[in-house]
């Protein structure tokens, strides 16, 4: 299936934005200016439903016209994309967008047309299900493993680097018996949060 | 392609001069027409990239300029505006963007640096005498004109070790090697110089890597300012005045020479990727061999197809990092776009090999470098190859000896179960090398130069 990498899912959903005509604020206006204001970092929408790799949300006009000889073309509405990598299963994922980042989620889509709100969990699935394209070619920017195992492999890269940078050159008994040490800590140690980096501090306190 | 016109083109852009001495004048434009009156007088004293078949000069002249400095000209806007903007920008508020921060943030860099440096004037001699009787000259120039002021100077010179010029720098490397070679400069070829054909080859780059106006490595023109003549022939140059703390240096890699089985020397050569006299590691990974190190056909000709795994030149090792050659595979293509040409040069006193050095004081590196696009080839291997690690799979490492560690740095050494080659970790580095000035300059041809001085650079 196209759509999967592996236990990865690239996402790409294509929601039409509502155009109406005497409002002061059009409603892709709106969504850009919603979108401006989300944090950037893990207290977003994305940082709640933990199992996204990577996402993008863009408010595309219409098709770009580059002059003669090419036909000038346009799309019958301004559309919103939201393309997203994530673990697991895509009725699973809607979910958790739908109940973890609901206050985000309403206020970007209730500007699309057909939006049915996000109250109605198994509607707003369907709907969003309704809008997805089908992902014809995946572009592999993250290899076959969940959100957790990549932090948690990061974490233990820069524990072991730390630890062999205090440890290498001594004699290998000690050395042995450091490293189990090391070890049984680094396995008892719970995975970093979501959007943290694995940093100095935390492999300190495992050495 | 048919040969350069070398006499259009300043000598410092097509070849390095290889003078022991060096002066670089940093010059501010007082008012326009003056200083058109003073371009227009130093253009006869200008180095250009002629063969010199009857011998070295005594000494050259050249001359770049910022952007602040071509507006100082009177250049007209629509020329200014056409430039790139990395270029218009200048080097400081690039600061972000080339990880200039911390202790090699704007605000440390050398007093002339704070302020406006409109050109560059740089001097190079065969003797101290000739230096200084040079640059007499053209300070007598600039008072009889009254165009231009010195705001400030750098001397630069070959490190003199035991009475002898040596092409040392001061952490105790020679230095000086591969500079690529480009299509139309006369030149003797060296193997290892130019980019990797499919049969493993070298042939040389693109002229449009180095020189505006020509044809680069995508087939396309470089970003060049308008109109044509303007850009001709020129060829942007970086400047970054590199101190070296020879202490900090001198006692990690004691320490760390200390645990390293195969021992001190062995480390420094896997930090750079050449023995300290200059021996590729790639070639000879067991010890320096002079009979590799002085064969012109073989000290630059190699290629890290055959040790990915780093376990002869380290892949963080800083001549791998700064010039991955086929190490991306695709035949080293992926990184011909992203070729400098060096014209660096040391300053400062050389602290005898015994003792243990200062990190205080004026000494180490004026790093000089040419190149089509500052932004493309420069910034770049700044950026991504100097002050990250993702496209040699090294993560967040930066380079060993020049990153901007910040105390925090760590360099892996990839080893074998060799026990005199284990791998080992190099962690705690600190900043080997501190940013204290520069900036982005424009280097016209002869013929721009003239447009300018005559104000009759025309972009209609």
């Amino acid at each position: 299936m196209p759509n999967k990498s592996g236990t990865i899912y690239g996402l790409t959903i294509l929601s039409p934005i509502k155009h109406e005509g005497h409002i002061d604020t059009s409603h892709s206006l709106a969504i850009r200016k919603y979108l401006h204001k989300l944090p950037a970092d893990g207290r977003g929408p994305f940082g709640k439903v933990s199992s996204t790799h990577m996402a993008r949300l863009v408010v595309l006009d219409d098709v770009e016209y580059f002059g003669m000889p090419s036909c000038e073309d346009h799309l019958k509405s301004r559309y919103l994309i939201f393309e997203s990598n994530f673990d697991g299963e895509l009725e699973t994922y809607l979910n958790d967008l739908a109940t973890k980042a609901s206050e985000e989620v309403h206020g970007i889509w209730q500007h699309c047309i057909g939006y049915p709100g996000v109250q109605n969990v198994p509607a707003f699935i369907a709907y969003m299900k309704r809008c997805q394209v089908e992902t014809t070619f995946y572009f592999a920017d993250v290899n076959d493993k969940t959100v957790e195992q990549t932090l948690v492999a990061l974490q233990r890269q820069s524990a072991v680097a730390s630890f062999i940078e205090k440890n290498q050159g001594k004699p290998p008994a000690e050395l042995h018996r450091a490293f189990g040490e090391f070890w049984a800590r680094l396995q008892k140690a719970p995975p970093p949060k979501p959007g943290s980096t694995p940093g100095k501090e935390f492999t300190d306190k495992l050495l | 392609m048919s040969r350069l016109d070398a006499t259009d083109i300043q000598g410092f852009a097509v070849r390095g001069y290889n003078f022991p001495f060096a002066r670089f004048l940093f010059l501010k434009i007082l008012e326009g027409k003056k200083g058109r009156a003073w371009l227009g007088r130093l253009i006869a004293e200008i180095t250009t990239g002629e063969r010199w078949d009857h011998g070295k000069p005594k000494s050259t002249v050249n001359v770049a300029f910022t952007f602040k400095g071509l507006e100082a000209l009177e250049l007209p806007m629509a020329s200014l505006m056409s430039f790139p903007v990395e270029f218009v920008q200048g080097m400081k508020a690039r600061a972000p963007i080339l990880v200039d921060k911390g202790r090699n943030a704007p605000e440390h860099w050398d007093v002339v640096w704070q302020g406006e440096v409109h050109a560059w004037v740089g001097i190079f001699a065969q003797g101290a005498a000739e230096l200084d009787r040079r640059c007499l000259e053209l300070l007598a120039l600039e008072q009889e004109t009254g165009g231009v002021e010195n705001i400030g100077s750098q001397d630069a010179a070959a490190l003199q070790i035991n009475g002898q010029i040596t092409s040392k720098e001061h952490f105790g490397y020679t230095d000086g090697f591969g500079n690529p070679e480009y299509l139309g400069m006369e030149k003797d070829s060296q193997p290892g110089q130019g980019k990797l054909t499919e049969d493993g080859k070298w042939t040389p780059l693109a002229t449009g890597e180095l020189l505006l106006e020509y044809a680069d490595e995508a087939g396309e023109l470089p970003v060049a300012p308008l109109p044509h003549l303007l850009a001709n022939n020129g060829t942007f140059m970086v400047y970054r005045k590199l101190h070296q703390n020879v202490a900090t240096f001198r006692r990690y890699l004691k320490e760390k020479g200390k645990l390293y089985p195969g021992g001190e020397e062995k480390l420094a050569s896997k930090f750079i990727g050449r023995w300290r006299d200059g021996t590729p590691v790639e070639l000879s990974p067991d010890k320096p061999d002079p009979a590799i190190m002085n064969d012109k056909n073989r000290n630059v000709n190699f290629t890290f197809g055959k040790d990915l795994e780093g376990t002869c030149c380290p892949i963080g090792a800083h001549i791998r990092r700064t010039n991955p050659r086929d190490a991306f595979g695709f035949n080293g293509r992926v990184i011909n776009r992203r070729r400098i040409s060096r014209r660096g040069m040391p300053y400062g006193p050389y602290s005898p090999e015994d003792q243990p050095g200062n990190d205080d004081g004026e000494h180490g590196v004026v790093f000089m470098a040419v190149n089509a696009s500052i932004f493309r080839q420069f910034e770049f291997v700044q950026q991504q190859w100097i002050e990250y690690g993702n496209d040699a799979r090294q993560g967040n490492d930066k380079d060993m000896l020049i990153g901007n560690h910040g105390g925090h740095g760590k360099f892996m050494i990839q080893g074998t179960d060799d026990p005199k080659n284990p791998p080992f970790l190099c962690g705690g580095l600190p900043n080997f090398v501190e940013l204290r000035g520069g900036d982005y300059f424009f280097m016209p041809s002869i013929t721009a130069l003239r447009l300018i001085a005559e104000h009759a650079v025309d972009p209609r």
